[in-house]
């Protein structure tokens, strides 16, 4: 009994601690400065291009993933969420230039509508976010395999032709990740997400206090819906082509960004800025294991011992302020 | 204006509420008065619609209504200020002032508009709060007071024509409340409606108009405040003695088991106990005064942060639970869903986890016989009615599900035994049949400490009770002074002391 409490303590603590919000801009200047001893070129506009599209994809699903998790949820499922948009994208669009809105279209309409799936059974039907999108990210694979059986397609030349594109100097891709920063300061101004923060702090509470806990909770879910298909569009542009096995990684990949971009897991605490830092922190990691010979067998297992340090490294900072 | 019809309720077994009645009007200040477990919550959760009667009505302006929801209760012009603060700690000051009512269009958030309202919402409470309170101040890390207004705050805003204060002041200082209650005159000069529901015996009668007195989830009586004695708020509260329950003589003995000096802990303010072989010490006073704190800090599940517990002679270092539990020490916890049981697994599991070490063999491995044989002969000690020892805790009532909890501990032969809120939740003919398990093991020379929510209960059992208020003991009461009626007016009474301390 004694010993639950303990452990159930343990956990709140480790759930609810996070780490500081300057940690994943350090984390990021010593991941680009390390990037740049292994690699001759890396600050070479071509170099940062390809670098910031290696970002996008990650960067979009660690910020969906973050407005869930702000509100006290988890989406295991944003990876096949973004996988299963991309493969609908790429078999509407057909290669074809002039169905891109069409494209881009079809990608946000089934994100949000695999998100509005995950909120009404966590939301309406009150199951645990954590077992309801594990089931639901395998509905969802299910589903892009259906749709695009094994991998190929053809993204349209516009696609891929603007990602490599630079603005003013600037990279397309570089603008990409400024519009998702951008993008959360318009969302932070809105009803839903301050209700999604309040839902998050402590939900009973927040029911209390008329906010409508279980829209709210519905909500945030679709938005990252949303975000994931906008994801499945940036790992198009990326490839060139359909593969419905990408989105593999992504769901742990998005959860890690967070947990590194000083989010509680518990909800109500952190910005998704710190998400999309934690998302290149770990995107540049990956890649730097690469330069350094790692082999990708075992980037999983780096990426795992990543999480976990984070984790240990904010119970720890927080254990010092108390 | 507003009307509560002989609304019941019961949560499971335990009836809350068995015809509740009283009707306040507009420009009232209507006290709710009753001791622990009298109901005056839930009435407040009912208002608020968090919570919904099983039978009876509500009237709101002479039409009967049914809130499902907070938000339903807030359309009705009910604003409810709870007893657990609903306040949200990781969200600043003006976002929770405006929580759920922010300003705004088409989604977008309004920010000079809410920003304009919280600010003068918080000059309102400046007084009060304190010069470093602004509206970017995190709400976690505010004083429980502080958090308290701005709970109020956030519910003034909504511009209730009926407002609730459930127990709001039961964290403020002596300043706070003169704010709040010149805040809650000027409602009344607008004609709103004002709820007050406080222990706190002189704040009821500085403030409120009249009063209903609530027993047991009955309404009493309803008075004119203006002419009533405290004396007779109490004797209302506590009702017609009973005739004497059957007291049993103390089976006290001279060796002195536990001794606790100025222990000090989370929720415990230096609290100081002797305590012999086979006496039974009563923990007294209003409800989360720190009694159940203490019950955990002994049995070493909560931080010592000061103080010493001398134990047989010996005085403890720092311990936790587990080393307590082989020392002899027992703990039965009042939350018997979360705290006390593995509701799922069967009730001989249950009985021998607390002691399974005793029956290990060569540290592991288990004796099956061994384990059924002390199972079997606790629940005949007990007289727990169950099918068989392999169904699950679930399966049994309340009573009997208390009586698997207070047996498993047994099986380890405690020497102490401390109880917390035992038979909160328990049908009558179980209580009595705990009490008489409690009262043999002190006659077999066990120590025990008990708190109780229920004061008949202390009453009923205790050689000795001390009343405790903010977590230190502000009163001891021994052998025939206990009665309900003391109880109940010390642990009034000394609030009222305790303010009056504070403010001079």
């Amino acid at each position: 009994m004694t010993v639950r409490t303990d452990a159930g303590d343990a956990l709140r603590r480790l759930t609810t601690t996070h780490l500081p919000s300057w940690m994943p801009w350090l984390l990021l200047l010593v991941a680009v400065a390390l990037s740049a001893t292994l690699r001759d070129n890396f600050f070479s506009q071509y170099s940062i291009s390809s670098t910031f599209a290696t970002f996008v994809p990650l960067v979009l699903v660690a910020v969906g993933q973050a407005i869930v998790i702000i509100g006290g949820g988890l989406d295991l499922s944003i990876g096949a969420v973004a996988a299963l948009s991309s493969v609908v994208a790429i078999t509407v669009m057909g290669g074809d230039d002039g169905r891109v809105l069409l494209g881009v279209l079809a990608a946000l309409a089934t994100g949000m509508a695999c998100g509005a799936v995950n909120g009404l059974i966590v939301a309406g039907l009150r199951l645990q976010p954590l077992i309801t999108t594990f089931a639901t990210a395998s509905v969802f694979g299910g589903v892009t395999l259906w749709v695009l059986p094994t991998p190929g397609g053809r993204v349209p030349g516009m696609i891929t032709g603007t990602f490599r594109l630079a603005i003013v100097g600037i990279p397309v891709t570089v603008w990409l990740v400024l519009l998702v920063a951008a993008a959360w300061f318009l969302l932070k101004r809105t009803r839903l997400m301050r209700h999604i923060y309040a839902m998050g702090g402590d939900p009973a509470a927040a029911y209390a206090s008329l906010v409508p806990v279980r829209r709210s909770q519905a909500l945030s879910y679709v938005l990252a819906g949303a975000f994931a298909g906008l994801a499945g569009l940036a790992i198009l542009a990326n490839s060139g082509s359909g593969d419905p096995f990408i989105g593999g990684a992504m769901a742990l990949d998005s959860v890690a960004a967070v947990v590194i971009g000083g989010i509680a897991l518990r909800g109500g605490i952190g910005s998704p800025l710190g998400a999309i830092g934690g998302a290149m922190v770990l995107s540049l990691a990956s890649s730097i294991l690469f330069f350094v010979g790692v082999p990708s067998t075992y980037r999983p297992l780096a990426e795992g011992l990543v999480v976990i340090a984070a984790l240990a490294l904010s119970a720890l900072s927080d254990r010092r302020k108390t | 204006m507003i009307e509560v019809r002989d609304v019941g309720k019961r949560y499971g077994g335990v009836v809350a509420l068995a015809g509740a009645r009283f009707a306040a009007e507009a420009g009232e200040v209507h006290g709710l008065l009753g001791p622990n477990g009298s109901g005056k919550s839930t009435i407040n959760k009912i208002l608020a619609g968090s919570v919904r009667p099983d039978t009876g009505s509500l009237w709101v302006d002479g039409r009967q209504v049914q809130p499902g929801s907070p938000t339903e209760s807030a359309r009705l012009g009910i604003g409810a200020v709870y007893q657990q603060l609903t306040v949200i700690p990781t969200l600043d000051v003006e976002q929770n002032l405006l929580l759920g009512t922010e300003p705004g269009r088409w989604g977008l958030l309004d920010r000079r508009a809410g920003r304009e309202r919280a600010s003068a919402m918080l000059e309102r409470l400046r007084p009060a709060l304190g010069e470093h309170v602004g509206p970017g101040s995190l709400v976690g890390d505010l004083s429980p007071g502080q958090q308290q207004l701005i709970e109020i705050g956030k519910v003034l805003l909504r511009r209730p024509r009926i407002l609730i204060l459930d127990e709001a002041t039961a964290s403020l200082h002596r300043p706070q409340v003169d704010l709040l209650f010149d805040i809650v005159r000027e409602l009344r000069e607008d004609g709103v409606c004002v709820l007050f529901v406080s222990h706190r015996l002189d704040e009821i009668l500085r403030i409120c108009d009249r009063a209903t007195i609530l027993r047991a989830g009955r309404h009493v009586a309803t008075v004119d405040l203006a002419d009533t004695r405290p004396d007779e708020l109490v004797r209302l509260m506590v009702g017609e003695k009973l005739a004497e329950t059957t007291k049993v003589p103390s089976a006290r003995r001279d060796e002195v088991v536990l001794q606790v000096d100025d222990l000090h802990a989370p929720g415990v303010a230096g609290v100081s106990l002797r305590a012999h072989a086979g006496e039974i010490i009563g923990l007294g006073g209003l409800q989360g005064q720190g009694q159940s704190d203490l019950l955990m800090t002994i049995f070493g599940a909560l931080p010592r942060t000061g103080g010493t517990v001398t134990f047989r002679g010996r005085r403890l270092g720092h311990y936790r639970a587990a080393r307590a539990a082989r020392m002899g020490f027992a703990l039965v916890p009042g939350n018997r869903g979360t705290q006390g049981m593995f509701s799922l697994r069967s009730i001989q599991e249950n009985l021998s986890i607390v002691s399974l070490w005793r029956r290990t063999m060569a540290g592991f491995g288990i004796s099956m016989r061994r384990e059924r044989s002390a199972a079997r002969e606790a629940v005949e000690r007990l007289a727990i009615r169950l099918g068989s020892l392999d169904d699950p805790v679930s399966s049994l009532s309340g009573g009997n599900a208390q009586k698997v909890i207070v047996a498993k501990w047994l099986l380890s032969d405690p020497v102490v035994i401390l109880l917390d809120d035992p038979t909160k939740g328990v049908d009558v003919g179980a209580k009595a049949e705990i009490y008489q398990i409690i009262r043999t093991l002190a006659a077999e020379g066990c120590t025990i400490v008990i708190n109780s929510s229920d004061d008949r209960e202390l009453a009923v059992l205790s050689d000795r009770v001390l009343v405790l208020f903010e977590g230190a003991v502000v009163a001891e009461l021994e052998g025939e002074e206990i009665d309900e009626e003391r109880l109940v007016s010390s642990a009034l009474l000394v609030s009222a002391r305790a303010d009056r301390e504070v403010s001079g």
